[in-house]
């Protein structure tokens, strides 16, 4: 391309598609006008550059590699009037830019699992591709978490157990009774005992690095150091919840600024939908068919969902009425199943707790309230789902409905599993009562609870882990045998399993959920969800290649993202409300751990403040005080109105435009409309 | 590029890297599976156009519906066979790839979608793009009801002006209202 005719073609006008064009080109659609490339004005740049001192990002214009080139050479050939500052400023920019691009680079690079990320997204669609996301994020923050904990409390409680110098504070205490807890596993034992400790957290696992019951007080007083482990305990997992807030926070505000800049609502089903299906990174024949499949089914579906709707709002009174009675009705149905799922798991608990035992027997009632609680979390939404068909709403409501319902069971089971052991703990929260009275918990039953509570919260980890094993081993597996094999018609009417991935998320966030349930009463549950998970990760994607066809309905990844973040902060929350409670308001077990000599968890740290410096007592008091929190708070208030504001004033700034627009369009066609009729009139004059 | 085929120059490389949304091993790569898919006699030619016909054998656009469009949307060919030069090449994985703005990503699917290349997506275009997106045969195409019905809401929804075509204002508003479309308008070589 000569250069002559190249400043021709750039000089004739804005980047091409403006609004104001699509009227003229459709009314005379000749060729010349219409094939030309997009253009480039050169003269727009100029104020721009002037202002930033560096033109506009060249990678971020629609134009040809060729013309980019081009102006490229002619910004360079405009840049010499530069103070040094100026300059200097520009290669730092640079330098920085390539800093943090390669970076990125080894980042991409580091990032686990990346090719198979990829090719799951080629093979079914973001939808199931964020479900995989999900769970590398979860493998990665455990993983970090594990190495928190192991710095902190496993490598100083190994290194002082064998060391000498330290000092174990021993208090004299009166009640001897509260500190016997003897949890060495009898000498001899038959050789699957092993086995059923390694399922249960008991025996030789109990007095392990795995629980609480382990650690020791010890202080470590030395001229050059000091370290306290009950402190460090304490910290530690004060932080490790402190972390994962900050990641999910971080991770969530990525997703939320779309969310924020699509302004929340959607355009319009239709468009967005036909714009904005195709997923691009498809490969292979197979998926994009079944992509096509997709598309096609959520279009008649959704055209179809417009028809029922509109004869929804034709409905009589009496039908709505009956309608709504019915919906009223099937809800109290599900709330009296989600009820009973409760109280089994409450009986359940109660019931293996006051069990205790060596045998096989005992192993399965160890294990009631974990197989209750998957057995609820497996039936009641399987229910849900059937009664949901029922109650017609329509098909998008229908599945936020029935993953509410599976969260809110989900979850809520944990919450009840831990008010029962609560329960049995603080002899219902009664501590004049006569099992609490002497040492104001249970101690004949639980004497050394936290132990007890971070086995519980072993064991669920545990057995969630076989489920999901047993279930690809045991029911994934020989259906798609039966599938594939078997020509009957039932065999092809069930067919190949579909993977849903609201259902395994939330799978996933009920893992988690335990995990940090159970961190402070088990520190070394995060390194036992890594494996879980990296395993779990390589068996998804087995069954996902190997047994699965992607599922009817797609989910739009991004909108779905930030719900799962949303269902996982709500874990986060419930086990840090339960873990609060635990560290202020129960009193530490007596006869182990490092906080056995204190009236409850938390006074390790302020009896810690004491050994400081005045100035620094003096800070830390200041900084939670209400000198200093009230303000802080009023400070977030108003900074947070303030974004509020802006928010909804960006808002209505788009609408405001939005009718502006209509008004031009408007304008435009009125002109058009004259223009034909002057011109008609003209014509008839001439004639 | 040179008498070694399989290696860019380093000022090349770098300029590419300013002009594009890729890394450099994703030039590198880029460079490399172009090559390979030139006639061995083209290779040595300076700047050698790629036939569309063999691009499309790249599997990450094979099964594409959009396939030609994309060609020829990126081709800078004077006589619109779609055939892509390397930088043209480079053009196209720039626009699809992970960070590119959202802006220009909305900017070339428009491109893709005006089937007549008229600036303006008319009820013709949508009516493709429809096709193309349910797959275009008999059995699996929409049928006529559906499809006015379908068009008409899209234009409904979309047509801010009200004169019965989406230009691409109107698009982008669109997409900027939709979170997913950056994430799904994607080809990783």
């Amino acid at each position: 391309m000569s250069w002559a005719r190249e400043r021709q073609t750039l000089d004739a006008g804005q980047i091409h598609y403006g609004p104001h064009q699509s009227l003229r080109l459709r009314e005379r659609p000749s060729n010349s006008a219409v094939q030309r490339p997009p253009q480039f004005n050169w003269n727009a740049d100029q104020p721009e550059e002037g202002a930033k001192g560096r033109p506009r990002n060249l990678k971020e214009l629609p134009l040809p590699m060729e013309l980019k080139k081009a102006i490229r050479q002619v910004q360079q050939m405009k840049v010499p009037v530069m103070s040094n500052w100026q300059s200097w400023k520009i290669s730092k920019s640079k330098t920085m830019k390539r800093f943090l691009e390669e970076s990125r680079e080894v980042l991409a690079y580091v990032a686990p699992w990346r090719r198979t990320l990829h090719k799951i997204g080629g093979h079914f669609g973001g939808g199931v591709q964020s479900y995989f996301l999900f769970l590398r994020f979860l493998v990665v923050l455990n993983f970090l978490s594990f190495l928190l904990i192991a710095g902190f409390v496993l490598a100083p409680s190994i290194v002082f157990q064998s060391s000498p110098g330290n000092s174990e504070t021993q208090n004299s205490i009166d009640q001897i009774e509260c500190m016997i807890y003897s949890p060495e596993p009898q000498s001899l034992s038959v050789f699957y005992q092993y086995f059923l400790d390694l399922l249960t957290g008991m025996g030789f696992m109990e007095y392990s690095y795995l629980f609480y019951g382990f650690y020791n007080n010890t202080e470590m007083m030395n001229l050059q150091l000091s370290y306290n482990i009950p402190m460090a305990y304490l910290l530690t997992t004060a932080f490790y919840f402190i972390f994962c807030l900050i990641c999910i926070v971080l991770r969530m505000g990525a997703v939320i600024r779309d969310v924020v800049k699509t302004g929340g609502r959607a355009v319009g089903g239709y468009s967005t939908l036909v714009f904005t299906a195709w997923d691009y990174g498809l490969q292979g024949n197979r998926a994009t068919n079944l992509k096509q499949n997709n598309i096609r089914y959520q279009l008649q579906m959704d055209l179809e969902e417009e028809r029922i709707r509109k004869v929804a709002a034709s409905l009589t009174m009496a039908q709505t009425v009956r309608l709504y009675s019915l919906r009223a009705f099937l809800n109290l149905v599900v709330f009296g199943l989600i009820g009973a799922a409760f109280y089994a798991i409450f009986k359940a608990t109660q019931f293996s707790q006051s069990q205790t035992g060596g045998d096989f027997l005992d192993l399965i009632v160890q294990y009631l309230p974990s197989i209750v609680i998957t057995a609820a979390n497996f039936l009641v939404p399987f229910l849900c789902d059937k009664i949901a068909l029922l109650e017609r709403h329509s098909p998008s409501t229908t599945v936020i409905l029935a993953l509410l319902r599976a969260v809110f069971l989900r979850l809520v089971s944990l919450g009840v599993l831990l008010f029962t052991l609560w329960n049995g703990i603080t002899c219902n929260g009664v501590t004049e009562s006569a099992a609490c009275s002497v040492c104001q918990y249970n101690h004949k039953q639980y004497p050394c609870w936290e132990t007890r509570v971070g086995q519980e919260m072993y064991k669920l980890t545990v057995f969630d882990f076989i489920t999901v094993i047993a279930v690809m081993i045991l029911v994934e597996f020989p259906r798609r045998m039966l599938v594939d094999h078997c020509p009957c018609k039932l065999a092809q009417f069930v067919g190949r399993q579909e993977f849903v991935v609201p259902q395994n998320v939330l799978g996933l966030v009920y893992g988690q959920t335990v995990v940090w349930t159970g961190a402070l009463f088990c520190p070394l549950l995060p390194a036992i969800n890594t494996i879980k998970f990296i395993i779990i990760f390589y068996c998804r994607k087995i069954t996902l290649f190997q047994n699965c066809r992607p599922a009817d309905r797609t989910f739009r990844s991004n909108s779905s993202n930030f719900f799962f973040l949303l269902v996982l902060l709500l874990g986060w929350s419930l086990a840090t409300v339960a873990l609060i409670y635990a560290a202020v308001m129960i009193h530490p077990s007596m006869g182990c751990g490092p906080f056995r000599f204190l009236s409850m968890m938390w006074s390790v740290v302020p009896d810690s403040l004491q050994l400081l410096s005045n100035s620094s007592r003096d800070f830390l008091y200041f900084m939670g005080s209400q000198a200093f929190c009230i303000p802080l708070f009023v400070l977030l208030c108003v900074v947070l109105c303030y974004i509020a504001a802006l928010a909804s004033i960006y808002g209505k700034t788009v609408s405001l435009l939005q009718s502006q627009l209509k008004m031009e369009g408007r304008d435009k066609q009125f002109l058009v409309k004259r223009i034909k009729e002057l011109n008609s009139a003209s014509r008839g004059k001439k004639r | 590029m040179g008498t070694s085929a399989s290696q860019l120059p380093k000022d090349l490389l770098s300029e590419y890297q300013e002009l594009t949304f890729l890394t450099k091993q994703e030039i590198l790569l880029a460079h490399k599976r172009f090559t390979e898919l030139l006639a061995k006699d083209d290779r040595s030619c300076s700047n050698p156009r790629l036939p569309m016909s063999r691009i499309l054998t790249l599997p990450e656009l094979k099964s594409n519906p959009f396939k030609e469009r994309i060609c020829l949307v990126f081709s800078t060919s004077d006589n619109k066979d779609g055939s892509l030069t390397f930088e043209d090449f480079l053009d196209l994985l720039s626009a699809f790839s992970d960070s590119a703005t959202s802006d220009i990503k909305s900017h070339y699917a428009f491109r893709i979608f005006d089937f007549d290349d008229d600036g303006t997506l008319d009820r013709k275009d949508l009516e493709r793009l429809v096709n193309c997106l349910t797959g275009d045969t008999d059995e699996t195409r929409l049928t006529s009801d559906e499809m006015k019905q379908l068009i008409n809401n899209i234009l409904e929804e979309s047509d801010i002006d009200k004169d019965g075509t989406v230009n691409l204002s109107e698009f982008q508003h669109v997409i900027s209202r939709s979170p997913d479309f950056v994430s799904s308008f994607k080809i990783v070589l």
